[in-house]
């Protein structure tokens, strides 16, 4: 109970939280990438996949716990933006960075936002779709609409800056940070935000340009 | 009249105990009935009011800054001194102290000195475990260095930021009784009066930085840690706000002001570049273990320094004094640079600078140990004066840096007013007519660690005082002195800046009182100061009013009480017609230029007595002995 | 030395844009001055003294700013130059900025630290005791006058007294806190904490230390970090995130571990 009390009122206990609950989203990103690639076996493979999940008796669990963990990173970060806009009530005429501000960081909050609506759209369309007899025609459904590909491809922009700040910071936070390793740390992160965010990309754009698994 | 500073009997080494015994203590229990307010948070002011509150005392602790943290001790670079001995080097308490005697050209009370080396150690131990970040060896165990003037490494340091690690493990200290409720920390303070009730300083008038209220705070004793008074120079090392008002009211209540004429002119400082300037900065004395002082053996050499050979350069003080070379003490340093300067010998566009040379130490040890020891006092070096100085030589030029005169104190650290005490640079005690390198955060530590909480209860365990209110009379009438003064000088109405007038007499006290003084200099300012100080009384401009966050005001204040100090500063230089320390009379030199003491008839501490406006300030006298450290001209050759 | 001894008048010229607000009560607004004869070798504090003083000789209030070093150790300095705290060069802080770093007919905009936890006062000087407050609730080390253990007696490796140092440079000038996107105060928490827990002598206390400064850090008002690192980038010392790392670290130990933890904040 301490703890609760302690996560919610204090600022680094939140911060560490926010940031434990980014990493486990960001395996959960790897995981959904690597069953997302079923869809180049073709429909059988992708179906059997989907079937194979949906019967697994922990799945309410485990999609109870990824909600928790969503609504959790969301929520915490928009009540520490508040705070933060509460911090500096006059603001500054011009703010101009000294080096220490990357395009990742200072985009977190646009990137959140366009994740977010992602994040409803994909829902509605797969998760809470009416019929999810046949998952691989839905995808494919959606995913040859160039708009709703386009929209798609932008939020794995979104994405990929979303994570390469993400990841690194997630490390400082949870104190990691040493002259060997950050450095690396930090590559590390930016190549792990792209490929994840390509990975996912490349499937609805295969599906649009050579029409999904023949 | 003389003075007794009541120094206890018996032998040297054994005074302070038996001080400590003979003074009565007070009880436990009463301490929390005494108020004591602290002004200042030096080193001497942090400390004292952290060690007083741990004692059980209320303090009430006062500072101009915005937080008690930025005190200028934090601008102290290069170390602080104890007789730890262990690099094995032969030091001792005894060396310590002779050597502080003897730094001081035996103007220093020798029981005063005596106790500061016997304390040292302690003060070590002390920081230490407040966590302060001395360098260390290898091993874990502490770093020592050798420092200006001395042939044995007892010099603790913190990088080039002892001052500022010692200060915040101080504050730090003081911090955590504020967090206990036993300190009450008023930052953006400026006292303008002292109270004496009854015979004794029972409280302080306050300005209020940020509102311009005047604030009244009563007290059981006053303890100024208000630091030295470079500042009447105008370009000094010194802080912006560093000022004298708060000694300088207090002489006028009554408190003497003790050899006002000894300043301290810093060896190592980086020259002034043009009108603008308002401060120097000092580059720390540690400088000179490494680096070699040198000037073109030429008169007028334009040449760059690097095409300057070897043979035709002049390493004056190698030359002159072999076995200390460049260590020599500061005045010696400092004069030695003016010599060579006024010889046309200078350095540099302005011509008022010397080379400090670090060729030799960087092909002997590398640039990156050079950099290890020194890396900080480069860069800024570097930011300053937009010049590499691992490529070429710095230029130097010596500033005023520390003022060893200030009020007048017994071995209590207690002025001639009965409760008012005054510690660290604000008081003449230890340091004689010139302070060695590293003594001055010693001095400031030992007085606020180690002397007062003893000394303060033997003087507040003499008997019950009367109850005195901020309602008594005295209050009233320090009160409205300094709003009277306040008013005054907002009602001049003139055109020019208080910063103008700092600035002139600045100029008359350099030229005058500076580094070399003369009779006809001397009576020269006498005349220049007075007719400076009505043209200010006439002419100075301060926009905004008394009751808001004004600036100009304050500077208004602290200009006019130095405008008055500085009067006394040089009648005591001329009153001493000797040359001593960081005082050269050019009147008393030896043939080779080197000070010379006249001990028959002045080998005293020099007091002034305030007398009123307009009157003659009393000069009194506290005749020195030297025991243990006998008389001797200085020779550092 | 002595003034009119050396060096010439400057023949730079600037537009300067400066925060007035004549007290906390009151509005401030940017107002508009020119400022001529800047000489390149001047600080940034020194162009300002030549402004007052033009100020000053009209009759007219000079602009209030913070200073008293002027050799960047105290801290004091804490204006916002050009939207970066201190100014544009690094490791610097306001008074060790030169003019020689601008171009002449720049125009220069200068504003206060901003944040709810740094209250303005007058002009470009703000009420920065949040940093006493946070220090009062645990940023020491308790030993009283007189009770300290030899000062050989423990050993401290060179590279963790080294370390401690770093995190011990820290002015308290605030500038982490003016350049961070949020007005976050940790660096400056991070740089006390990380000072006395890497040194034996901080051990005692180490973990309600860190407990008792995150909350004095919060109830301040100060925003929460989100490792922008702009904090990093604008300390005059150049103090280092990893000290950051380090509170969080020493932060989520002491919370999760510490079995005083009710009692933290309290001495």
């Amino acid at each position: 109970m301490r703890c609760l009390v302690d996560l919610l009122e204090s600022s680094i206990a939140k911060k560490i939280s926010v940031a434990l609950a980014g990493i486990l989203l960001v395996g959960f990103l790897a995981v959904h990438l690597a069953g997302n690639l079923f869809l180049l076996e073709g429909p059988q493979a992708f179906n059997g996949y989907a079937e194979h999940l949906a019967n697994n008796p922990l799945l309410p669990a485990a999609e109870i716990l990824l909600a928790a963990l969503f609504l959790w990173h969301i929520a915490a970060a928009l009540v520490t933006r508040a705070q933060n806009r509460k911090a500096r009530p006059e603001g500054y005429q011009s703010q101009r960075a000294k080096g220490g501000r990357t395009w990742g960081s200072r985009s977190m909050t646009a990137t959140a936002l366009l994740l977010l609506a992602f994040l409803i759209v994909h829902l509605k369309s797969f998760r809470f779709a009416s019929d999810r007899s046949d998952l691989y025609a839905l995808v494919m459904k959606d995913f040859q609409n160039k708009y709703y590909v386009g929209f798609y491809v932008l939020a794995m922009g979104a994405l990929a800056l979303h994570l390469s700040h993400g990841i690194q910071s997630a490390f400082q936070t949870f104190g990691v940070n040493h002259p060997r390793y950050t450095p690396w740390i930090k590559r590390t992160s930016v190549v792990v935000a792209v490929l994840l965010a390509a990975g996912f990309a490349f499937l609805p754009v295969w599906a649009l340009v050579a029409g999904g698994a023949r | 009249m003389t003075l007794d500073a009541k120094v206890p009997s018996g032998p040297i080494e054994k005074k302070w105990d038996k001080h400590r015994f003979d003074m009565k203590l007070v009880n436990p229990a009463n301490k929390r009935k005494y108020d004591i307010l602290v002004v200042g948070t030096g080193l001497a002011g942090s400390s004292a009011a952290a060690s007083l509150a741990q004692l059980g005392y209320n303090v009430k602790v006062f500072c101009l800054q915005d937080s008690p943290r930025r005190a200028h001790s934090i601008a102290a670079q290069g170390g602080i001194n104890a007789a730890k001995n262990y690099p094995n080097d032969g030091d001792s308490v005894w060396r310590l102290f002779y050597d502080t005697v003897k730094g001081g050209d035996f103007r220093s009370r020798e029981a005063n000195v005596y106790r500061l080396a016997q304390i040292s150690s302690s003060i070590i131990d002390q920081c230490v475990a407040l966590g302060v970040p001395f360098a260390r060896e290898y091993g874990g165990l502490l770093a020592n260095r050798s420092f200006g003037g001395a042939q044995v490494s007892r010099t603790f340091y913190a990088r080039g930021q002892t001052g500022q690690q010692l200060l915040l493990g101080a504050y730090s200290a003081l911090i955590r009784q504020v967090g206990l409720g036993k300190i009450q920390m008023f930052t953006r303070r400026e006292m303008l009066d002292l109270v004496v009730a009854d015979g004794a300083a029972r409280g302080i008038i306050c300005r209020n930085l940020v509102t311009g209220e005047l604030e009244a705070y009563s007290g059981h004793a006053v303890l100024l840690c208000t630091g030295g008074y470079g500042n009447m120079f105008y370009l000094s090392t010194n802080a912006a706000a560093s000022n004298v008002t708060a000694t300088w009211r207090a002489y006028k209540r009554g408190a003497y002001f003790a050899n006002p004429c000894f300043t301290q002119i810093h060896p190592t400082c980086i020259p002034v570049t043009g009108e603008h300037q308002s401060k120097l900065t000092l580059m720390s004395e540690s400088l000179r273990n490494d680096g070699r002082v040198w000037v073109p053996k030429k008169k007028g050499d334009t040449r760059a320094p690097e095409s300057i050979p070897e043979a035709e350069r002049d390493y004056y003080l190698e030359r002159k004094y072999p076995s200390f070379g460049n260590l020599v003490p500061r005045d010696v340093a400092s004069r030695n640079a003016k010599q060579v300067i006024d010889e046309g010998r200078g350095v540099g566009t302005t011509k008022l600078a010397v080379y400090l040379d670090f060729a030799d130490a960087i092909r002997r040890m590398g640039e990156n140990a050079i950099r290890e020891k020194y890396g900080n006092l480069f860069d800024m070096y570097e930011h300053i004066t937009n010049e590499n100085p691992y490529k070429t030589p710095m230029r130097i030029y010596p500033a005023v840096h520390y003022t060893m005169g200030g009020l007048w104190v017994d071995y209590n650290l207690m002025t001639t007013i009965p409760g008012l005490f005054c510690l660290g640079e604000a008081n003449f005690s230890d340091h004689g007519s010139n302070r060695l390198g590293a003594s001055a955060l010693m001095q400031g530590l030992a007085d606020g660690y180690f002397i007062i909480p003893y000394t303060l209860g033997g003087y507040l365990s003499q008997g019950p005082l009367p109850k005195v209110g901020t309602d008594h009379p005295a209050f009233r009438q320090s009160e409205n002195d300094a709003r009277g003064r306040i008013d005054k000088i907002l009602a001049v109405g003139g055109k020019h800046s208080p910063a103008s007038f700092h600035k002139r007499l600045g100029a008359i006290m350099w030229d005058y009182c500076g580094m070399s003084r003369s009779e006809t200099g001397l009576r020269k300012a006498l005349v220049e100061i007075p007719k400076l100080r009505d043209e200010f009384w006439k002419g100075v401009s301060v926009p905004g009013g008394g009751e808001e966050f004004n600036q100009t005001l304050e500077r208004a204040g602290r200009v006019a009480d130095f405008l008055e100090f500085s009067e006394l500063v040089v009648k005591d230089a001329l009153e001493r017609r000797e040359s001593c320390g960081g005082h050269f009379r050019e009147e008393s030199q030896t043939p080779d230029n080197e000070a010379k003491r006249d001990d028959a008839n002045f080998s005293h501490v020099a007091a002034w007595r305030y007398q009123g406006a307009g009157a003659e300030p009393e000069l009194c006298k506290e005749p020195l002995e030297f025991e243990h450290v006998h008389l001797a001209q200085r020779s550092y050759v | 030395m002595s003034a009119g001894q050396a060096g010439s008048a400057g023949t730079m010229h600037f537009t300067l844009k400066i925060w007035r607000q004549k007290s906390a009560k009151d509005a401030g607004r940017f107002v508009s001055y020119e400022v001529s004869g800047v000489s390149p070798d001047m600080s940034f504090l020194e162009m300002l003294d030549l402004l007052n003083e033009g100020l000053i000789a009209k009759g007219d209030e000079a602009v209030a700013f913070d200073h008293d070093c002027r050799e960047g150790i105290c801290g004091m300095c804490s204006l916002v130059i050009n939207g970066q705290a201190h100014g544009p060069d690094k490791n610097t802080t306001a008074c060790q900025l030169y003019m020689r770093r601008f171009q002449s007919g720049d125009t220069i905009t200068v504003e206060p630290f901003r944040a709810r936890a740094f209250p303005a006062l007058r002009d470009l000087a703000v009420d920065r005791s949040a940093f006493d407050r946070i220090m009062a609730a645990g940023g020491f080390i308790s030993t009283n006058t007189g009770s300290a253990p030899e000062a050989n007696s423990v050993p401290v490796p060179k590279p963790k007294a080294d370390a401690a140092m770093d995190a011990a440079t820290c002015i308290g000038c605030g500038a982490c806190v003016a350049a961070c996107p949020n007005a976050a105060a940790m660096l400056f928490v991070a740089a006390k904490v990380s000072h006395m827990a890497l040194l034996p002598q901080g051990q005692p206390e180490r973990e309600r230390r860190v407990l008792a400064m995150r909350k004095a850090m919060d109830a301040e008002g100060f925003g929460n970090c989100s490792n922008e690192y702009e904090c990093e980038a604008a300390c005059p010392k150049g103090i280092s995130v990893s000290n950051i790392a380090r509170l969080n670290r020493e932060y989520a130990r002491a919370a999760l571990f510490f079995a005083d933890h009710a009692e933290s904040g309290k001495s």
